[in-house]
């Protein structure tokens, strides 16, 4: 007797939903149910999600209160910027004073880029950006090779900014958190649509999806075919930026064929694609991380990134009753009311994510939760944002008990501690064992080890 | 080698400096250190001369042996106590330079020309020369640089690889297939370097192909029509679209709405369905009584309805339910209206100003109802592919009977590849689209076989990446003319953004296009075609940051009079000053001060113009306005402005960016401690801007990017005009690099258009950055002045600057590898 049933919603009731309100609430219908059961607590999937928040935030109001600890103390009463992660308390460890030094000497495109390369950009605005390969792209070779999509990279902004983006800055270093090279970013979606197709493709029965993706392989080998061809005619020296595209094609190539192979061994449901951009920020963000919730519970991919607004974004939020737009606002000069208002801001992307990490809870895996078998990071490259600090970064954990995380706990770190020493740790835990990463000194082993009493 | 061991001979001439001089300059304690900051060119670009300093004259020493005459004593009168060894301010040491034209040299001295052009060295508080002896040392250098350029010309490289960028395969989708498509739709965005987004497009990551294929599919599917699974469109307003008057396109008559162009796959029947706008309480803004509502296809009316709120309740639920219709449509593009028809009665009386903007129930409700959203949903019933413009594009050859399908596969896909590709296309470039032809031929029939041949077309290198190669067996590091083909992309990409047509490509097939008269005519059709709208929307857009406008919404409690009807005014009325320019080959200083502009009611309104009704734009005298001119345009205002407040640091950016060419430097490394520095707020802008200038590591940028920002203060965030700012009288003065100081916008003019080198030669560089897709160089400075000269001449009317780059150097030649 089992309430699991491989029903799911018809395409067209999904299309009219979003069409009535944009907002996606039929996403635990849409997936079989029974597909996350195919894994087995035996082998838990480790998923890596990053959460990247801009500009920093209201460090007092950011912080918990409480005693600091060797190894961390138990995480007691929440700040009011984090207030909305009361539900979840038990699932994240918040973790203070750790920095950034190779976001200095820039300020916002560095923020940005160090986030999760905690690598040094190159100052130029031209094509010859070099950064570093990112702590995500780095766990994907090792983690994505299993999944149709090696990683997922998002984001909310649909803008395109011109013009140099941050004092001789490339805007390649402000747009893109996630880097598969120093010198590949990665671009970010942020239209659901495209997200679900990338996810999903265009839909339609799993027999459809089969020819279409058969398709796409022959096309793949006829560019592979003139590349090639193009190769010959060209000098040696140009022959090397060709060869990165011919890794190009096969990367796309493994991504056609694990596509084809879980057609056949894990169907996807029947699914229609989310058609526009829901108009508030919100509803927006929301769905961005009902696809991730999506993504995650399909074993579509299981490294995601997600940029919550861009650094230097000038949005407005009057929908919490903020009217000024974010980045001036960040600059508040010490000004007690800017700082509140800020704060606010800060405290409304913490709910987005906070209602994410409940949708993860609420997805039954193994013998756990999806929240179990993933760590999600949220956090930002800016300490404070007034003086474009990158120290004492606001940084939290989340999920992660299937691997040993124990939540619950607040870090306190005596010295500033490179956020590198973070990335090494959940590398770690991907199952990724480097000796170092960017400018790491150590790893937060606290993070997985009990409480000292 | 070469120049460290100069600065250790030089090291040897013991040099006494002024005391104030070393005082003020930190000086590296490792004389080690010391030489690499010489060796390092770059470090004179980031550098070289911002600091303004403070020096008394000296003779020079060191400097004497080679310059000539009119350089040396200049560089001896006014340069050297600064730019000496010891002092060396802004890392520049004239003394180790002792010649004009060494290549290293002339990096140097194309930075120090920049400097003296734009008057900005010495600094405006020194002991400045006279306008002969600045004419007289630029000439000399410039003459020496130039003759050294023509002997050994440096082209520079363009990448060998540079894929289409987005605009580009729209463009390209639209000359070959006869099709428009939304390619941000299908395509991520591209990054922007050096200002523009068809700089840095080399690489090719995973995404990007995978996307490259998927709209591969997409389109040919859509050009050729073949079976389409029903599918849909959404296309929505934005949310802070004004609906109350006429949308220009729309009938007389009628009221809000959106006109949408759309391309239909098939014959077929599709659905349209209407959602009305909603407040924040699910009600639908603006239905106090009935509404008719149109559905017009190519403006005929093919469906009426009627909206009425609700009886009884307050329950708007279903009120829109009924917003629905099949209506036939052939396939291709056609225009589809939804709007409403005007009721005499929608006046409201309000108890708040009458705002212009309608798109919010608190401050400034809708008085009518208004359209949220057109979805699009079909085919039903499909009767076949029709007789579509794509497909005529396509099908130039058509099988009567089995045994002509090969002949004619060939005859069509030849055709588009030599489009396509840029190029004559040979037996081997078809092998592979006709091994797909056949493949699907068999299966699908020959309509289906031409589309699986056209999405291999479309993910094809060939017409995915711009190829420029070396020609055979040359030398490394030498100049040499490109082939007439590249010539041909290089300029339709350049003027067009897009490919070539038959007429381009022919000439360059013939081997003709280089020649300077074939050149020139090409040029100069290709400018009055109507594809060159591009060098308005995508050139000028990204140059005058345009793009930025869509991304722009002001604080709405300060300005709530500003939508989407506003903000796009805004953008027109630049572009179509930009376009006259264009078109009736104006001046390009004419960017500069005009006495005219382009205006409808809404944007007549926001400026106080009168007499000016409906939404059509039209070109409006400004004799008596005080507008035109881009300084004076509410796009260019805005944008460089905060949601909240004018920024003079931003306005001035941009104007030294932009208009004359002189960027600031970024700022250094150690940000000093702003940790101090709470501000308080409430000074004013330009107190609390000198605030931050008071501090002298900020001020040696901030007392040159600020000024030119403060004469622009009579335009608020928004681009109105403003006498008084929080009743207090405004303050525009302002000033420029060359140290000039006055007050307001007409002067500012004056001072931009006094130096014309400087505007034309900063929009020269633009143009020649947007047109070989990499940043200019200082190698590039001797053509970059050639075409200032040769413009001149014809007083740098638009064609005259375009035939300059055109024929520039940089854009014939190029250095092999």
């Amino acid at each position: 007797m089992s309430f699991i049933t491989k029903k799911y919603m018809p395409r067209r009731t999904f299309l009219r939903g979003v069409g009535a309100t944009m907002a996606l609430p039929l996403l635990e219908a849409m997936v079989p149910a029974a597909t996350p059961l195919a894994k087995t607590a035996a082998n838990p999937v480790r998923r890596l999600g990053f959460v990247f928040m801009p500009m920093g935030c209201d460090q007092s109001r950011w912080t918990p209160p409480g005693r600091k600890a060797p190894g961390g103390a138990k995480l007691g009463e929440l700040s009011p910027i984090l207030s909305s992660l009361a539900p979840m308390k038990e699932h994240i460890t918040v973790i203070s004073n750790m920095e950034l030094q190779n976001a200095y000497p820039g300020s916002h495109a560095t923020s940005n880029s160090a986030f999760l390369s905690a690598a040094k950009a190159k100052l130029t605005e031209s094509s010859d950006y070099y950064l570093g390969t990112t702590v995500d792209q780095i766990a994907a070779k090792q983690i994505g090779q299993q999944t149709q999509l090696q990683s997922l990279e998002l984001a909310m902004d649909h803008l395109q900014v011109v013009g140099q983006c941050d004092n001789g800055y490339a805007c390649a270093y402000q747009n893109n958190l996630s880097w598969s090279s120093p010198t590949t970013p990665l671009p970010a979606e942020a239209h659901p649509r495209i997200v679900f197709e990338s996810l999903f493709g265009e839909g339609g029965s799993p027999a459809e999806r089969l020819a279409a993706l058969r398709k796409r392989a022959s096309l793949l080998d006829g560019f592979n075919h003139d590349i090639a061809r193009l190769q010959r005619e060209l000098g040696p020296g140009d022959r090397a930026r060709v060869n990165q595209y011919l890794d190009t094609v096969r990367e796309v190539e493994r991504r056609i064929q694990k596509a084809d192979a879980d057609a056949a061994n894990n169907p996807l449901p029947d699914l229609d694609r989310p058609e526009g951009v829901p108009a508030a920020y919100a509803d927006h963000a929301r769905l961005m991380f009902d696809l991730q919730v999506l993504a995650l519970q399909g074993d579509v991919t299981r490294v995601i990134t997600f940029q919550l607004a861009r650094e230097t974004s000038n949005r407005t939020y009057p929908e919490i009753g903020v009217s000024d737009p974010h980045h001036p606002l960040s600059h508040h000069g010490n000004d007690p009311a800017k700082i509140a208002r800020m704060a606010k801001i800060n405290a409304f992307h913490v709910s987005l994510f906070a209602e994410y990490l409940a949708k993860l809870k609420a997805t039954p895996e193994g013998n756990g939760t999806l929240l179990d078998h993933s760590l999600i990071l949220y956090g930002s490259g800016i300490g404070n944002p007034n003086i474009h600090d990158h120290t004492n970064l606001p940084i939290l954990v989340a999920g992660g008990a299937a691997l040993g995380m124990k939540g619950g706990r607040h870090i306190q770190f005596a010295k500033p501690t490179p956020l590198a020493n973070l990335h090494l740790t959940l590398l770690d835990k991907a199952g990724v064992h480097l000796e170092s990463f960017a400018d790491s000194n150590g790893k937060v082993d606290e993070l997985f080890e009990p409480l000292s009493v | 080698m070469r120049r460290a061991r100069q600065v250790n001979e030089s090291r040897s001439h013991a040099r006494i400096c002024a005391p104030e001089c070393r005082g003020r300059v930190s000086v590296a304690s490792n004389p080690v250190n010391r030489v690499r900051q010489n060796f390092d060119v770059r470090t004179f670009v980031l550098w070289g001369f911002f600091a303004a300093g403070i020096c008394a004259s000296q003779t020079v020493r060191g400097a004497e042996a080679k310059l000539p005459a009119p350089v040396q004593s200049f560089v001896g009168d006014h340069c050297i106590t600064c730019h000496d060894h010891d002092t060396k301010k802004g890392d520049l040491d004239l003394s180790i330079i002792k010649s004009l034209d060494g290549s290293h040299d002339a990096e140097v001295w194309e930075k120090v020309v920049r400097k003296l052009r734009a008057r900005q060295m010495p600094p405006p508080d020194k002991k400045r020369p006279d306008e002969a002896s600045y004419n007289a040392a630029l000439t000399t250098i410039e003459t020496a640089l130039d003759t050294a350029a023509a002997k050994h010309p440096n082209p520079g490289r363009t990448d060998t690889l540079r894929r289409l960028n987005r605009t580009e395969y729209q463009n390209a989708i639209r000359d070959l297939l006869a099709l428009d498509v939304d390619a941000a739709a299908l395509l991520p965005k591209d990054e922007a370097g050096h200002g523009f987004d068809n700089v840095t497009v080399g690489n090719l990551s995973p995404t990007l192909l995978d996307r490259y294929i998927t709209a591969a599919q997409k389109i040919s599917r859509l050009a050729v029509g073949t079976t389409h699974r029903v599918g849909g469109d959404t296309i929505r307003p934005r949310p802070d679209l004004t609906q109350e008057e006429r949308v220009e396109g729309l009938p007389l008559g009628t009221r809000g709405g959106v006109l949408i162009t759309y391309t239909f796959p098939q014959d077929a029947e599709y659905e349209i369905q209407i959602r009305l706008t909603r407040d924040r309480n699910e009600e639908v803004e603006g239905l106090r009584e009935p509404h008719e509502m149109e559905v017009l296809l190519d403006r005929e009316s093919v469906k009426q309805f009627t909206v009425s709120p609700p009886k009884g309740d307050r329950n708007f639920e279903k009120v829109d339910a009924h917003l629905k219709a099949r209506v036939a449509v052939t396939a291709g593009p056609h225009q589809l209206g939804v709007t409403f028809v005007k009721n005499p009665s929608s006046l409201l009386e309000t108890k708040r100003a009458p705002y212009a903007a309608h798109f919010n129930m608190h401050r400034h409700p809708r008085l009518g109802p208004a359209v949220y959203q057109v979805s699009i949903n079909g085919p039903y019933s499909p009767q076949g592919p029709g007789d579509s413009p794509s497909r005529r594009a396509i099908f130039v050859a058509k099988p009567t009977k089995p045994d002509e399908e090969e002949k004619c596969a060939k005859q069509i896909l030849s055709t588009l590849m030599r489009k396509a590709y840029r190029r004559p296309v040979n037996n081997a470039d078809l092998a592979k689209p006709m091994e797909f032809f056949r493949k699907a031929r068999t299966t699908d029939g020959f309509d289906a076989g031409i589309e699986s041949a056209l999405a291999a077309i479309l993910v094809s290198p060939n017409f995915l990446f711009r190829v420029e190669r070396d020609p055979e067996r040359i030398a490394p590091n030498t100049a040499y003319r490109i082939s007439d083909l590249e010539l041909a992309s290089r300029l339709s990409f350049f003027l067009w953004s897009s490919i070539p047509d038959d007429e381009l490509l022919t000439a360059a097939e013939r081997g003709e296009l280089h020649k300077p008269k074939v050149l020139e005519k090409q040029t100069r059709r290709m400018l009055a075609d109507s594809r060159a709208k591009s060098l308005v929307n995508n050139f000028g857009d990204q140059w005058l940051y345009l793009r930025n406008l869509d991304a722009f919404s002001p604080d709405l409690r300060l300005f709530p009079d500003f939508d989407d009807n506003l903000r796009q005014a805004f953008r027109t009325e630049t572009e179509l000053f930009f376009e006259s320019i264009v078109r009736e080959d104006r001046s390009v200083l004419d960017l500069l001060k005009a006495d005219y502009t382009f205006l409808n009611e809404r944007l007549a309104k926001h400026y106080g113009i009168p007499h000016v009704y409906g939404s059509q734009f039209r070109r409006v005298s400004t004799a008596e306005s005080g507008r035109g001119g881009l300084l004076r345009q509410g796009s260019v205002l805005t944008v460089t402005s905060y949601a909240n407040r004018t920024s003079p640091v931003i306005r001035g950016k941009w104007i030294l960016e932009n208009m004359i060419g002189t960027p600031p430097p970024p700022p250094p490394g150690n940000v000093p401690a702003l940790k101090d520095n709470t501000i308080s707020a409430t000074l004013s802008v330009r107190e609390r801007l000198a605030e931050h200038r008071a501090n002298a590591t900020c001020a040696s940028c901030h007392n040159m990017i600020d000024p030119p920002g403060f004469a622009l203060e009579n335009f608020d965030a928004i681009g109105r005009w403003r006498n008084m700012e929080e009743g207090q009288p405004v303050d525009a003065t302002g000033g420029l690099p060359d140290g000039s100081k006055f007050v307001g916008v007409a002067a500012l003019e004056v001072g931009l258009r006094k130096r014309p080198e400087l505007f034309v030669g900063t929009l020269t560089e633009k143009l020649l950055t947007f047109a070989l897709g990499r940043g200019v160089e200082s190698s590039d400075a001797p053509a970059v002045r050639k075409i200032i000269h040769d413009a001149q001449a014809n007083d740098f009317r638009f064609s005259s600057v375009m035939l300059g780059v055109v024929n520039s150097t940089p854009f014939t030649m190029r250095k092999s590898l």
